[in-house]
């Protein structure tokens, strides 16, 4: 009988429980050493290669000490008898934070630390849901993590909430698969496709029920201090945000292409703590640094792209780390536009209203769970393109996403018509690789920039001078044949 | 001396989208207002005196227009649809309802307002959950989409008005159902296609006129009996508006007893008359989100589990075939859910997955339903 493989939780956490005993000082020089060596498997090599890449300096040590602490609080949560609510990205995880007894976890953050740092990366669980008959179109940013729960024997939150309904319907059906099956309590937020103040002012009252909800389950009152503390440090996250924000509009980019993957990372986990804000200014330090040194992996800054949605995560030295090398600056993908605003602290109810307004726009949620998903998605993509200086858009074309692919024409067509920049449309599954090899999707980029990106910068050919050329070079020369 | 055969009516005008009815309707100055999910309580717009019409593909395949603005990642079905809107074959619409019954379809609307625009539109927003929070909210929303009906098509819709409509409603329902029961009883009268048929003719057609024809298919139909049937099934999943995939399983002797479909069954069936005075908006909001028995919604898949329960034990069913369009998220997650629970139950199960409308796609179907039938016969041997 074949060995049955390990789940990825159990696998992801027992790795990730040696770097959080590990001290920062030596994670920070082991790291980029691993980096060196070029051993072991590809994906991994790939993954230390992004993550300890120069550029990226000391900002990875506490982005992968976050990561570590995120992961080893659910795996001794019953320890502590605590319980693991698992939540999809579009939650905002502060409200989970300020319950004493519930630590999160995010299926999709899950997938992509399997994609990027497990052997083998997240194609078995994968496989492990199609096995049960699943449908080959689903979103592998959360069927790699949840087919590992259906799979195999694996590490089961205590209940499941879902934020999706609305925003994503494969989002929203596989969490409630995996709770139905799982036979574990299942919790909503749902999004009215209402964007004037009446569907704002519902979705709060969807809040409240949900923290309701939560309070009978936990078996403990939301407390308001506690509830301020997590709020005021998630505002100092907010703070230090919107400061990488800025530092991006620098030309060339100060801002590495792989702290995307940080900002996001830290909102989808740890938002609110200590530890997420220590990542995020170290991520400041750094691209403050790099702003007064001028620095830039290339020889220059050949163009600047903003993501449509999601990038890549099954190869983070083939991505994040090949584009600076051509002097293509990743100014940030969809899962960055979250906007956060300071939640005002002042009391219970201002609290729940200012969750209420970070849950609304958090990615997905405020773009394609909008009244018009095209028009919501359009606005922030032409906002990001345009305070970033961007010179184009690449939708990546992960191919679960329907609401995206479903109003992505749309999008091009707004972005040449208002911008005027283009936007190239990929194909490729961002969490698996066996969809489209790293080498595509690099070529179709690298020849998108250049035949159609820099050569929009050049001056407009006339299309009469076009035709004159064209002329020239095949009228009969006037000189008669000896 | 030629007999009238009112299927033979109901299938002619099936199988056009502007139907002698629509035509005669638009003729006497009427409006037709289209809808995409069975989440749209078409009462409201019959009571401003606007003649709902459910929009449907009727099998199209064609889709190269609306690939120029949908992907080949969403759903064939919803491309069928933005295609016919697109090359105008909706042009006899004088508006359209939009509601979020799933992403496929919010793209749909979204691409066919953008490129091509309706005259009137209105979003209906419906929640995903039914609770004590959701029903106001969807109650308010239903009075947003009633205005805008008065508003456009310039009725004022009274209490009076929408309690005609929703008794009006009711007897379709009830005689939809009659038309259920002769299908699902022991020796059908009506095959799978033909109930297709008739489902589709239902949503496109005036009340009034719905009334008699269903009245008189009850009637030609009620000593019809069709025998030696080798497998009684029932067809569930995602919307199928498709009549020559239900005429393939029966090609091979089976007979398509029942269904679950939104195109069917789901959109009906639960559907009793609810209370009959006080508030109608209410009652409406109540009844169509409290018995909205789709994937889309969240939170009570056990509902539909019994749904599907009740009707393989109700029209004796000998095996289950669950279908969706590729790409369809909701029914295919659901399907899985849903074979699981009947292969627990020892009922057998088909899941397939399929383009829509696609012939090229027939023959792999063929060979799946050929090969189901067996394991039924086997079964029964």
């Amino acid at each position: 009988m074949p060995k049955q493989p390990g789940g990825l939780f159990n696998r992801l956490s027992s790795q990730l429980a040696v770097v959080n005993r590990v001290p920062a000082p030596v994670v920070a020089k082991v790291g980029p050493f691993l980096a060196s060596l070029k051993v072991g498997p590809p994906e991994i090599q790939s993954a230390l290669a992004g993550l300890f890449s120069p550029q990226a300096g000391e900002a990875t040590t506490p982005f992968i000490k976050m990561i570590a602490k995120w992961v080893v609080n659910a795996r001794n949560a019953a320890g502590l008898g605590k319980k693991v609510i698992l939540v999809p990205f579009n939650f905002p995880t502060e409200l989970i934070h300020a319950f004493e007894s519930a630590e999160p976890l995010t299926s999709e953050v899950l997938s992509t630390l399997a994609a990027s740092c497990l052997v083998g990366q997240g194609e078995q669980y994968w496989g492990m849901a199609m096995a049960m008959g699943m449908p080959d179109h689903l979103c592998s940013a959360n069927t790699i993590e949840l087919g590992s729960m259906l799979g195999c024997r694996d590490f089961h939150p205590q209940a499941v909430i879902s934020s999706a309904p609305g925003g994503c319907d494969v989002n929203a059906k596989m969490h409630e698969f995996v709770a139905h099956h799982l036979d574990i309590p299942h919790f909503f937020l749902q999004k009215p496709p209402d964007d004037t103040g009446r569907g704002r002012e519902q979705y709060t009252v969807y809040l409240k029920s949900l923290i309701k909800n939560l309070e009978v389950f936990l078996g403990e009152e939301l407390r308001e201090d506690k509830l301020r503390s997590v709020l005021e440090k998630a505002n100092r996250c907010t703070e230090l945000h919107y400061e990488l924000f800025d530092l991006q509009k620098a030309v060339p980019c100060p801002v590495p292409n792989i702290f995307s993957l940080f900002l996001y990372g830290t909102r989808f986990t740890m938002w609110g703590t200590d530890e997420g804000i220590k990542t995020l200014e170290a991520m400041v330090k750094v691209s403050k640094r790099r702003l007064a040194e001028k620095a830039y992996p290339a020889a220059k800054e050949v163009a600047r792209c903003v993501w449509a949605y999601t990038s890549y995560y099954w190869d983070f030295c083939g991505f994040f780390n090949w584009m600076e090398e051509q002097g293509y600056s990743h100014l940030g993908d969809g899962l960055d536009l979250y906007f956060p605003s300071p939640v005002d602290t002042s009391s219970m109810d201002s609290m729940i209203d200012g969750l209420a307004g970070a849950a609304w726009n958090m990615p997905m949620t405020r773009q394609v769970g909008a009244e018009s998903m095209s028009r919501a998605w359009t606005e922030d993509m032409i906002f990001a393109a345009k305070n970033l200086k961007a010179d184009c858009v690449i939708y990546c074309g992960h191919h679960s996403c329907k609401q995206t692919w479903s109003v992505v024409s749309i999008l091009r067509s707004e972005l040449e018509k208002r911008l005027g920049i283009p936007l190239l449309v990929l194909q490729g599954d961002s969490w698996i690789k066996r969809m489209t090899p790293i080498s595509v999707l690099q070529q179709e980029i690298d020849e998108f920039v250049k035949n159609v990106v820099l050569n929009k910068s050049a001056p407009k050919r006339s299309i009469k001078k076009r035709r004159q050329r064209k002329w020239e070079a095949e009228a009969p020369s006037v000189v008669p044949h000896e | 001396m030629s007999t009238y055969n009112p299927m033979e009516e109901i299938t002619k005008e099936a199988a056009v989208l502007e139907n002698s009815y629509v035509k005669k309707w638009k003729d006497s100055g009427g409006s037709v207002v289209g809808y995409t999910c069975v989440a749209t309580p078409v009462e409201i717009m019959e009571a401003a005196g606007v003649l709902p019409y459910r929009v449907r593909a009727l099998g199209a395949p064609d889709t190269e227009v609306a690939d120029a603005h949908l992907s080949r990642f969403n759903c064939s079905f919803c491309r069928s649809c933005l295609q016919l809107g697109l090359t105008g074959a909706y042009d006899f619409l004088d508006g359209m309802i939009e509601t979020n019954g799933c992403d496929h379809l919010r793209g749909m609307m979204e691409n066919w307002n953008y490129a091509k625009g309706f005259s009137f539109f209105h979003y209906l927003k419906v929640p995903h959950i039914v609770d004590e929070d959701s029903i106001p909210f969807f109650e308010e929303d239903l009075r947003l989409y009633k205005k805008a009906v008065e508003d456009r098509f310039g009725k004022a819709v009274t209490d009076d008005d929408l309690w005609e409509r929703i008794r009006a409603q009711d007897r379709i329902r009830d005689n939809l159902r009659k038309v259920y029961e002769l299908r699902e009883q022991a020796n059908p009268a009506i095959t799978g296609a033909e109930a297709l048929t008739i489902f589709l003719l239902a949503t496109a057609v005036p009340t009034g006129d719905l009334e008699l024809l269903l009245q008189k298919i009850i009637e030609a139909r009620k000593d019809h009996a069709f025998r030696s049937v080798r497998a009684r099934l029932l067809l569930g999943g995602a919307a199928t508006d498709e009549i020559d995939f239900v005429k393939e399983i029966e090609s091979l002797g089976a007979l398509v007893v029942t269904d679950t479909l939104c195109f069917g069954a789901r959109a009906f069936w639960s559907r009793g008359p609810g209370r009959s005075d006080g508030d109608p908006i209410k009652v409406l909001a109540g009844t169509t989100l409290g018995q909205l028995l789709c994937p889309r919604m969240f939170g009570d898949f056990k509902s539909r589990e019994r749904f599907l329960f009740e009707a393989v034990k109700r029209a004796r069913v000998d095996g289950v075939v669950l279908v969706h369009n590729k790409f369809c998220d909701v029914h295919g997650v659901e399907n899985v859910a849903l074979r699981l629970s009947l292969e627990k139950a020892g009922i057998p199960v088909l899941q397939l997955e399929k383009e829509y409308g696609a012939r090229a796609d027939l023959g792999r179907m063929r060979t799946r339903f050929q090969a189901f039938m067996e394991r039924i016969d086997q079964r029964d041997a």
